[in-house]
């Protein structure tokens, strides 16, 4: 009787956004921060990918409600591109305990394998769906329904090839579904595709040599990233190491050189700044 | 040979030598016979009657046994209930003969050799009544073979009136057990079930319609109202549907069925519809409506329990959220395409974790999120390095600590390859790892190698004792590429030329 008087009768809370006063404005380590509330989904938060390098360039970390997209660098990088899909979506889950929803096709599965050993990577199997199906488009279906789920942290598709399928027109829908269920959506390409898509950031994936361990075996995975574009802030390169025993990338990551800004979507900072 | 009524007009009978009626009728139009699609159409007459009973047992060649215990009534009793069965075969352009009886042998044989007073095609033996109803028929209406007929003839024995009293045992004796037991079926002193075609569902709900309806919108309408129906029986008995199937009876007599699975057991009649709708989206244009149905039925074939839960009012409920996502991308692609992995007790790497699917595994409680009967992660490191602690000598430190987590469970790559695609590789030494391979078509420096790590193949898989050992190699090339490639075969001891192959990709 005391136990049920002690404890709180009613919580009410908003999970997976702390420090959050009101709409717009979040209150981060004392300092008090605009957030933009572009139409991009910005508004839904951010995942802090813990390298300040990087969430510098992406104003806070990762999007939540919003498209991402992933290519390899080269044709035998599909394991390093996939295992950085990974490990963002295993960070959105470590935050909140939500599920990861893997989307692959039986083409992609075919060239590029299964996923197998991704308990060992820092994702915990029981928080990973996966979904197998024979066609890039019904891969896009299972996305859209994916990504308009509130239970999913992360949505990581696969297309093969190019995935020609996720046009502009598809990326902007996958958008538009992500920012319905706030989760964030992974588009992972076999190759890099050329043509323009609605995503908030592109990326290419790379694996670079790892600093070996003290017995000359390999090191832990080191992913070199090029941000190719990003609608929030600067392109970049940047060299991360994912550490799959405490789920984090090491904070000591090295920036290659910033590039300019997308030329297509300019990047509001910069106009703030002169303005 | 059997005939239509055109070939019947002109004298000739079944029985008849083909040769015979050609040489008659030179003109005949003659046909093979087709048993297979006699049985087909046979089962989609089954199929259509079960908008009467869902007891319908098949009796083939050419009859159907309908149980129709407390059916009568809602077709405005027997009589009604027969000529609507007639009346509505007809209209398909099928010819049936009914009657309604106490035993399924005594409604076969007056069905068959009854002689129903035309125009209607049906007999009603009142209860009770099958002794006199069976009195004057032929031997052959007891469903036995022609030379037991042929047998009893030769007796003098001619209608049931002439056997049904005599003793029982020098009938038994001359013509067997089975003949005294189709006479005491037929006169209800020993029971015949009727086999179901199909299994009968748990829970049913079900609409008719004097106007058959067309439209999808209808159709979904219709199944969320009788989902609705559905649920208040399933929330009474505290369950919950787990398979769910819709039958479309079209006004030609064709029935669809439309059959869902569910991860959860589910009763939300909203969902149900969702589900049922995403399955007609699979099944595309598949489902005709012709033109159109005018029963639909819904029933819930396997169910479970399911406890009511009480939902949160500021969280929302993920775990319902996350069953329904995996219910329709099931109803979509399948329940076998929604997959969870799961562990296997075996270190053989490609069946090391199997893809389950994820509506076999259910969540035991939709807060920690742990699944039931998920068996221990292979690599647990913590406790494994305090069993590792225990034994060491020294103490450690915590670089360590990871060290020895690394080399209990040695890493796996993030992604296997179905089948091992053979590479050519360079050892320095027979037994070292590769200083370059070439994997479709290019060559890979290796900077880095780690291993070997020898699995060998488990003797009871393999059934001549001939499967290799394997020694992995983890490599990282000069770009930074890292894969799993193994040698099969252990040099000179298995193999004078052992093979190398890659299995798998790291991030």
């Amino acid at each position: 009787m005391s136990a049920a008087l002690t404890g709180p009768a009613l919580s009410l809370s908003l999970p997976g956004k702390p420090g959050r006063v009101g709409r717009g404005v979040s209150i981060d380590s004392g300092r008090v921060s605009k957030v933009s509330t572009s139409p991009l989904g910005v508004a839904e938060g951010s995942l802090r990918l813990g390298v300040p390098a990087l969430d510098a360039a992406l104003q806070g970390g990762l999007a939540f409600g919003a498209l991402h997209e992933l290519a390899p660098a080269g044709a035998l990088q599909l394991g390093a591109a996939f295992g950085f899909g990974l490990a963002i979506a295993a960070l959105a889950a470590a935050k909140d305990g939500r599920q990861v929803f893997c989307i692959t096709t039986d083409f992609a599965v075919r060239e590029g394998g299964a996923p197998y050993g991704l308990d060992l990577f820092g994702l915990p199997l029981e928080h990973l769906l996966i979904l197998r199906v024979a066609h890039p488009r019904e891969a896009l279906w299972g996305f859209e329904e994916g990504l308009k789920c509130r239970a999913l942290a992360a949505v990581l598709a696969e297309l093969p090839e190019e995935g020609q399928a996720a046009d502009f027109t598809a990326t902007r829908r996958l958008s538009l579904a992500a920012e319905t269920g706030g989760g964030l959506g992974l588009l992972l390409r076999h190759h890099r595709y050329p043509l323009p898509s609605a995503a908030v950031t592109r990326w290419q994936v790379a694996a670079t040599p790892s600093a070996p361990d003290r017995f000359g075996g390999l090191g832990g995975t080191r992913f070199d990233l090029s941000l190719e574009r990003n609608r929030r802030g600067r392109c970049g390169r940047f060299v991360a190491d994912w550490n799959y025993d405490k789920r984090t990338f090491l904070p000591e990551a090295l920036s290659l050189g910033m590039a300019e800004a997308a030329r297509d979507r300019p990047d509001r900072t910069q106009q703030r700044r002169t303005a | 040979m059997a005939m239509n009524d055109a070939a019947a007009r002109l004298g000739l009978k079944s029985g008849l030598a083909l040769a015979d009626a050609r040489a008659m009728y030179p003109t005949l139009t003659v046909a093979d016979a087709d048993a297979q699609a006699d049985r087909r159409l046979l089962e989609a007459v089954a199929d259509w009657c079960d908008r009467y009973t869902p007891l319908v047992g098949l009796d083939p060649p050419d009859g159907l046994t309908l149980d129709i215990t407390g059916c009568a009534h809602l077709f405005g009793g027997e009589k009604a209930f027969c000529a609507d069965i007639v009346q509505r075969l007809a209209r398909q352009g099928l010819t049936a003969r009914a009657a309604i009886a106490d035993t399924v042998g005594c409604a076969w044989a007056v069905a068959r050799f009854g002689r129903a007073t035309e125009p209607q095609a049906y007999t009603i033996v009142p209860v009770g009544g099958a002794r006199e109803a069976l009195l004057p028929l032929r031997l052959a209406a007891l469903r036995i073979a022609p030379e037991i007929e042929a047998g009893l003839a030769q007796a003098g024995l001619k209608r049931i009136a002439d056997v049904i009293d005599r003793p029982r045992a020098p009938l038994a004796a001359r013509f067997g057990e089975a003949f005294i037991r189709r006479i005491d079926q037929a006169l209800r002193r020993e029971d015949e079930p009727i086999t179901p075609r199909l299994p009968i569902p748990a829970y049913v709900a079900e609409r008719r319609f004097a106007d058959p309806i067309l439209l999808e919108t209808d159709v979904l309408g219709t199944i969320e109202a009788l989902a609705q129906e559905l649920a208040r029986m399933l929330e009474r008995r505290g369950e919950g549907a787990r398979h769910l199937e819709v039958a479309l009876f079209r006004t030609d007599g064709k029935v669809d069925r439309i059959a869902a699975g569910t991860g959860a057991p589910l009763r939300d009649p909203a969902r149900i519809r969702a589900l049922l709708a995403e399955r007609f989206t699979a099944i595309g244009d598949a489902c005709d409506p012709g033109f159109g149905f005018d029963v639909v039925r819904l029933a819930a074939r396997t169910t479970e329990r399911c406890d009511p839960q009480q939902t949160g009012l500021a969280t929302p409920d993920h775990a319902a959220e996350l069953a329904h996502l995996i219910d329709r991308l099931g109803a979509r692609f399948g329940l076998r395409r929604v997959t969870r992995l799961v562990p296997q007790d075996t270190h053989i790497p490609e069946f090391a974790v199997a893809a389950m699917p994820a509506s076999d595994l259910i969540l035991r409680s939709p807060r920690s999120g742990r699944l039931e009967g998920w068996p221990q992660a292979r690599s647990l490191p913590a406790t494994m390095v305090r069993d590792a602690r225990k034994s060491a000598l020294l103490p450690m430190r915590l670089q360590d600590k990871a060290i020895l987590a690394d080399s209990l469970c040695s890493p796996r790559p993030i992604r296997l390859l179905g089948r091992p695609e053979p590479i050519e590789a360079v050892a320095e030494v027979p037994d070292g790892p590769p200083v370059r391979f070439r994997w479709r078509r290019v060559l890979h420096q290796v900077a880095l190698a780690e291993g070997p790590e020898r699995i060998a193949m488990e003797w009871w898989r393999d059934q001549n004792g001939r499967a290799l050992t394997r020694d992995y190699f983890r490599l990282e090339s000069r770009e930074g590429v890292r894969v799993w490639v193994f040698r099969e075969g252990l040099y000179g001891r298995e193999l004078a030329e052992p093979r190398w192959f890659l299995h798998g990709l790291f991030a």
